[in-house]
């Protein structure tokens, strides 16, 4: 168990310098350099002229006439003090830029979590509970179908049909514009109610995985002896499938969670484009198509940084729900 | 076994199989023992010894072995029957994939044929709606709809194949060989797969095609990058357990060379993973391309699908008018359909390649 535990920190740290190496070497293994795009207006929407003083600093920052380890050292301490560098587009701290749109991001992802999890072992325990029945087999059927459209094809579904279609959702935003809330309720249901079409499609592709797995797990563990002995005892059948069967099923379902949010961080990119919901996603292609490279860069390792966090979390949680693993 | 045995026609070494079935553990006694003995026909006894290897893999195995032999054996009558056969156990949903992806080649390959203007000309007006000329109507460019998804389709073909056969095989060859090799070759790729399977990819596709352009290549390379993990991975598991098979222990005991044993005894064997896997990387591979195509990072001189929802949806107030219908749909559909019949044809061919799922039709 030991040995595990190493391997895994030692994965998320060999991970997380892998995504380092390449945030610091990409920019340098590009034809021509940063600044000659970004000079030059072949930028498509918005042209960006960069002054001397501009193209200076950008040089300066990157430090291109020092040697390469001490660049990458001097970029290791920059990205300790958390500077990340300036937008050329927002002109102000790429972290600035970053924290202001990644708290959308975490709602939608964090409840979309929430909601496809639950939901995904509710009717994952039925389905076991209803094996070889009819019902369980329209179930699997539709829900295997479902999980291999992705993502943001779904959300562009739902958007045609529920925006577009049925003008029931709005087609775009995380808030209302120019709205006047009569209070934080008001304000509350506003954002809810924009967040609705991106949660419901982030918790749709994932739910499948948490129901597959749920009823996957159940339906071996309720082989087990232990639930035998718990019928033996009299206990009630909501009790057995609950207390006994339900609550050693669902150490999978955690291990999964944290991997679902590493995924989801990967399509929750597109689905944010297809809602234009400003969340970093967004931030992410508009960086791309104005080239704004600091930014691009700064996105990146805040993702890769939340996922790490993500996995590191479950497997705290895990060691507290699974006695069996030391910690 | 015994049937199988009489099937190829060599009867002399039945007893020799009933000895192998009896007696595991003494195989290689024996087989050492017999080769002392007859010291004069060792090529032939290689042979035989191989073919028992073969017999033995076929009866513990599966179908695909067997398919094989009745190809070499017989004739063209077994040919046919030999794909109609594998095709007959897939289930309904598998034959619907099987189909459509057929349609789908079919249609990227005779593009020119069955399209009437070129997709990448100007040859009606802006945003026609789908008509007589045009029967998917135009973009607001006034080029062809029909004409772009029958071209996109080979895109998205293209792209799906190549990642798809140059990681499927190319890792899986890496992780053969690692799994063969062992010690700290082995551990050395252990620890790079883990690290490539845990990196963002998406987030990370986004960052490197920004960096480096858009083109067809890049976006292959970079997929490939992404992609070969998997297949090394389990390809390097299935070598490592193949490897203590007797069957094994004993064709290098007759002095089989570590080639001839990948070839003949290993490849076979993980060959049928290695093609499940790689359906299932390619249907990845096709929703990446039109991910970054969609976000505006794809060939922006080709005509893919994702570039078609790209244009589509980034035409101002698209949701506002009619035009949706009749230009963001038909690409929509088009990955959709595709993604299923991939998925549906990889999830029958799981179930029919590993029979110990036991999985029955229809899911």
């Amino acid at each position: 168990m030991v040995n595990d535990r190493n391997s895994f920190i030692f994965r998320s740290l060999s991970t997380l310098l892998v995504i380092l190496v390449i945030n610091f070497f990409l920019p340098r293994m590009m034809p021509g350099d940063p600044f000659s795009t970004t000079s030059a207006d072949e930028v498509g929407e918005e042209i960006i002229v960069m002054t001397e003083e501009q193209h200076l600093y950008y040089v300066n920052y990157y430090g291109l006439d020092r040697p390469l380890y001490e660049q990458f050292l001097s970029y290791m301490k920059k990205l300790m003090t958390g500077n990340l560098g300036r937008s050329i587009y927002y002109k102000m701290p790429v972290s600035d830029v970053i924290m202001l749109h990644l708290p959308w991001t975490i709602l939608i992802v964090v409840s979309a979590t929430v909601i496809s999890t639950i939901s995904g072992v509710i009717l994952g325990t039925l389905s076991a509970k209803n094996r070889k029945k009819g019902s369980d087999k329209i179930m699997m059927t539709g829900m295997i179908a479902f999980a291999e459209i992705p993502s943001f094809l779904l959300g562009l579904i739902l958007l045609l049909i529920f925006s577009v279609y049925f003008r029931l959702f709005p087609l775009a935003g995380a808030v209302t514009p120019f709205a006047h809330y009569n209070g934080p309720t008001d304000q509350v249901l506003d954002i809810l109610y924009h967040a609705f079409l991106p949660v419901l499609t982030l918790s749709l592709s994932q739910l499948t995985g948490v129901y597959l797995l749920t009823r996957n797990t159940l339906i071996t563990v309720t082989t087990k002896d232990y639930i035998r002995t718990a019928r033996a005892k009299g206990l009630g059948e909501k009790n057995v499938w609950i207390r006994h069967a339900l609550r050693n099923a669902l150490l999978p379902v955690v291990t999964r969670t944290g991997f679902m949010i590493g995924i989801m961080m990967g399509g929750v990119v597109l689905v944010e484009n297809v809602f234009s919901y400003p969340g970093i996603g967004m931030t992410l292609r508009s960086a791309v198509v104005g080239r704004d490279y600091p930014l691009i860069q700064g996105i990146l390792l805040v993702i890769a940084i939340s996922i790490l966090i993500c996995n590191l979390l479950v497997d705290k949680i895990y060691g507290k729900l699974d006695p069996r693993v030391v910690i | 076994m015994i049937k199988d045995t009489d099937d190829s026609g060599n009867v002399g070494i039945l007893s020799f199989i009933q000895a192998l079935n009896i007696n595991k553990t003494n195989i290689i006694n024996r087989v050492n023992r017999i080769g002392r003995v007859n010291r004069i026909g060792r090529v032939n006894r290689i042979g035989r010894v191989n073919r028992i290897g073969r017999v033995n893999r076929i009866g513990r195995v599966n179908r695909i072995g067997r398919v094989n032999r009745i190809d070499r054996v017989n004739g063209i009558n077994k040919i046919v029957s030999s794909v109609s056969k594998p095709f007959s156990r897939f289930s309904t949903e598998g034959k619907i994939g099987i189909f459509g992806i057929l349609c789908i080649i079919l249609m990227a390959v005779f593009a020119p044929v069955i399209t009437t203007y070129s997709p990448q000309r100007i040859t009606g007006d802006s945003l026609e709606p789908p008509g007589f000329g045009h029967i998917l109507g135009t973009d607001e460019l006034g080029m062809d709809i029909w004409s772009q998804i029958c071209y996109g389709a080979r895109m998205s073909l293209t792209i799906g194949l190549a990642v798809a056969f140059i990681s499927g095989f190319g890792g899986g060859a890496i992780g053969i060989l690692a799994g063969y090799i062992g010690g700290y070759i082995d551990q050395g790729l252990m620890r790079v797969i883990d690290v490539t399977m845990a990196l963002p990819s998406f987030p990370l596709l986004i960052v490197i095609s920004a960096f480096l352009g858009p083109s067809i290549l890049n976006v292959i390379l970079i997929l490939v990058l992404f992609s070969w993990a998997k297949p090394a991975r389990i390809a390097r598991s299935q070598t490592l357990s193949l490897k203590k098979n007797s069957y094994i222990i004993a064709a290098r005991n007759y002095g089989a060379k570590p080639f001839y044993l990948l070839w003949r005894h290993i490849l076979p064997e993980i060959l049928p993973v290695l093609f499940v896997l790689v359906i299932g990387i390619s249907s990845h591979a096709i929703v990446a391309e039109a991910g970054l195509a969609f976000l505006g990072l794809g060939d922006p001189t080709s005509k893919s699908w994702g570039m078609m929802l790209n244009h589509a949806t980034g035409f101002r107030s698209i949701y506002f008018t009619p035009y949706w219908q009749w230009w963001l749909l038909p690409p929509l559909f088009m990955l959709i359909f595709l993604l299923l019949c991939l998925a549906f044809i990889s999830r029958d061919m799981e179930r029919i390649l590993d029979p110990k799922l036991k999985i029955k039709k229809g899911f």
